[in-house]
């Protein structure tokens, strides 16, 4: 595994050489002046030039699970977005409340929270926050505590599945985690920091949230049946949405990756979409689907799996898992509850991708102290726990939070970093307290 | 054919300073779609067009197209109150900023082409070197040109 390791390219030891690769890539793709899909590329390509890995090597590093469960579920949602179906739960989540602000900002929040488990949270929040402005003008109120709600909500809601988030993406492939076992042992705790989360939004907007009667009911004269786009492509997208759900619900039984099905869901959905039309036609909105899918965050992950890979041939991570179990005296509890806080901290002040990228190869090299890879489970929800909620830390701990963030400037009411930071940085920390509380009580005690 | 030969010449132009309801009156009454803003030496500033002032009314949400069709939502009233917030104000702070130039001798189909993939509102200003408006194009100009068929002019200016 080491053997590149023992080569010296250009007088320089290829350890230093990869560490560096991986800390300048990093620290750049933090000070934000550079795209990350670009940065981590280069960082991969500086790997493979300089010695540290074979292409081969380079290539085997990627993880195609990772990858393909993410470009297939990309492809779905670009399809059934186009269904206004996002719209029209917003509108009807709004309208079940009649109107009432605090109401709709609950309502919102769950749908948000709904959504990002099983889609995207980027997507997510990118349909959901504009409706929720909509809203918050025919209320006559300003939308701060209703898109800081759905910001919290997504990044909860996306800790819930093994789809929900990127981090849970690369966790359950590289741990061999199924849905089903996300769903188990991931999903009972989000409903109980959610709840938590919302009742503690109550006591710091709750009370300065009013709305006229009239504004109310502007409010219910929006027809949510109008939001529906296109009926028939509604039916096809909530078919493949619902097979492919529950297509990973039973996979691990039939030793399908997640991968398998999100792509098989994809190409099922981009077949259907065009039934019926000319080829030209077919292309067209064929060409269309591929270019919203986000090939930057694609490509950012290629090229991330071979900046860690080339770091975890030199012998580093496993030594940095050693010092980290040196510190927690090589106890289990100690460890899980390390890796839930650092990585909750992490997460919200950089980039939770990267960073779980380098946990998963650290926290597998523990293994043999803990009596093999089946005993590491709980180091995962850890992990997960802490990376997916972690990203509320901060207006720059997730993807979601800047979008809804951009809405909100464009919009005219800006939500800036140290204002939310105030807010959400004491809520994220309970959240994971609540999240160590599970752990200890179901795995660890 | 070139730029300046089917362009229309006699221009009612506005200045940086005027109110929006003065300008809007003028479109209004005149039918016009389009006013050029200049300035003292007649340089093109910028333009005020209907649409562009109704896309100054509505949210940015809605304008940059991140509800795409918002066929569901009411009246919300927001229009009418923001059009009595944005009468007052002066041209510059709502005019459009970077209308389609093209030059004095721009050929037709480089006129045509620009119409087609830089504007929003059909139709391009004429400009000499230094900025100086010359002229207004609309589309139909272009194809008005086309049906007065005439191969002289059209090879040889």
């Amino acid at each position: 595994m080491h053997e590149s390791a023992s080569h010296v390219i250009f007088g320089i030891d290829p350890t230093w050489m990869a560490v560096s690769i991986l800390l300048v890539v990093y620290g750049v793709i933090m000070a934000e002046k550079f795209n990350r899909a670009v940065l981590s590329l280069l960082g991969a390509g500086l790997m493979i030039l300089c010695g540290v890995l074979t292409q081969q090597q380079a290539v085997a590093g990627i993880d195609f699970n990772t990858i393909g469960l993410l470009t297939g579920m990309m492809v779905i949602v670009a399809i059934s977005q186009k269904t206004g179906m996002f719209q029209y739960v917003a509108i009807k989540a709004a309208k079940v409340v009649k109107g009432d602000p605090w109401g709709i900002l609950v309502m919102l929040s769950v749908v948000t929270a709904v959504f990002s488990a099983f889609l995207d949270n980027v997507t997510t929040v990118l349909l959901i926050a504009p409706v929720t402005l909509l809203i918050t003008d025919a209320l006559g109120i300003k939308p701060y505590p209703f898109l800081f709600a759905q910001i919290l909500a997504s990044n909860i809601g996306g800790t819930a599945t093994l789809i929900g988030d990127p981090p849970n993406i690369m966790i359950g492939s590289a741990a061999g985690l199924s849905f089903y076992e996300f769903l188990v042992n991931l999903a009972p705790i989000t409903p109980l920091i959610m709840l938590v989360t919302i009742g503690c939004i109550w006591f710091m907007f709750g009370k300065g949230l009013y709305a006229t009667d009239d504004a109310k009911a502007l409010v219910m004269e929006f027809n949510e049946n109008d939001a529906i786009q296109n009926v028939p492509l509604l039916k096809k997208s909530l078919f493949v949405l619902a097979t492919v759900i529950g297509g990973f619900t039973v996979a691990h039984s039939f030793h399908l990756e997640p991968a398998s099905i999100a792509m098989f869901g994809a190409a099922l959905l981009l077949l259907l979409q065009t039934w019926g039309q000319d080829l030209h036609a077919k292309d067209h909105a064929y060409e269309g689907i591929m270019a919203e899918v986000e090939w930057t965050t694609i490509f950012f992950f290629v090229g991330l799996f071979i900046i860690v890979t080339g770091v975890e041939h030199t012998g580093v991570i496993e030594m940095l898992a050693h010092k980290t179990l040196e510190l927690t005296g090589g106890d289990f509890n100690a460890t899980a509850g390390a890796i839930l806080w650092v990585s909750a901290i992490a997460s919200a002040l950089i980039d939770n991708i990267p960073f779980v990228a380098t946990m998963i190869p650290l926290i597998e090299s523990m293994a043999p102290t803990f009596g093999g890879a089946d005993q590491l489970v709980p180091l995962w929800w850890a992990l997960a726990l802490g990376a997916c909620l972690g990203g509320n830390g901060s207006l720059i701990g997730a993807s979601a939070n800047l979008i809804v963030a951009g809405f909100a400037q464009r919009a005219g009411h800006p939500i800036y970093f140290l204002q939310f930071m105030k807010h959400a940085f004491l809520l994220m920390l309970m959240s994971i307290a609540i999240a160590h509380a599970y752990l200890y009580l179901r795995y660890l005690s | 054919m070139k730029a300046k030969l089917i362009m229309t010449k006699d221009l009612v132009v506005c200045h940086p300073d005027q109110t929006v309801l003065e300008v809007m009156n003028i479109l209004r009454e005149k039918s016009f779609r389009v006013l050029p803003v200049v300035d003292e030496n007649n340089k093109i500033l910028g333009a005020v067009n209907m649409l562009g002032v109704l896309s100054k009314l509505t949210p940015e949400y809605i304008v940059n197209g991140d509800l795409k069709s918002i066929s569901y939502a009411p009246d919300m009233g927001f229009l009418r109150t923001h059009y009595k917030e944005i009468i007052d104000h002066k041209v510059i702070d709502i005019m459009d900023k970077n209308p389609t130039i093209v030059g004095e001798n721009e050929s037709l189909l480089s006129v045509t082409a620009a119409l087609i993939t830089f504007d929003r509102f059909e139709y391009a200003f004429v400009a000499n070197k230094e900025n100086v408006l010359l002229g207004i194009i609309a589309a139909s100009d272009v194809v008005r040109s086309l049906a007065q068929f005439d191969p002289e002019v059209l090879f040889d200016a």
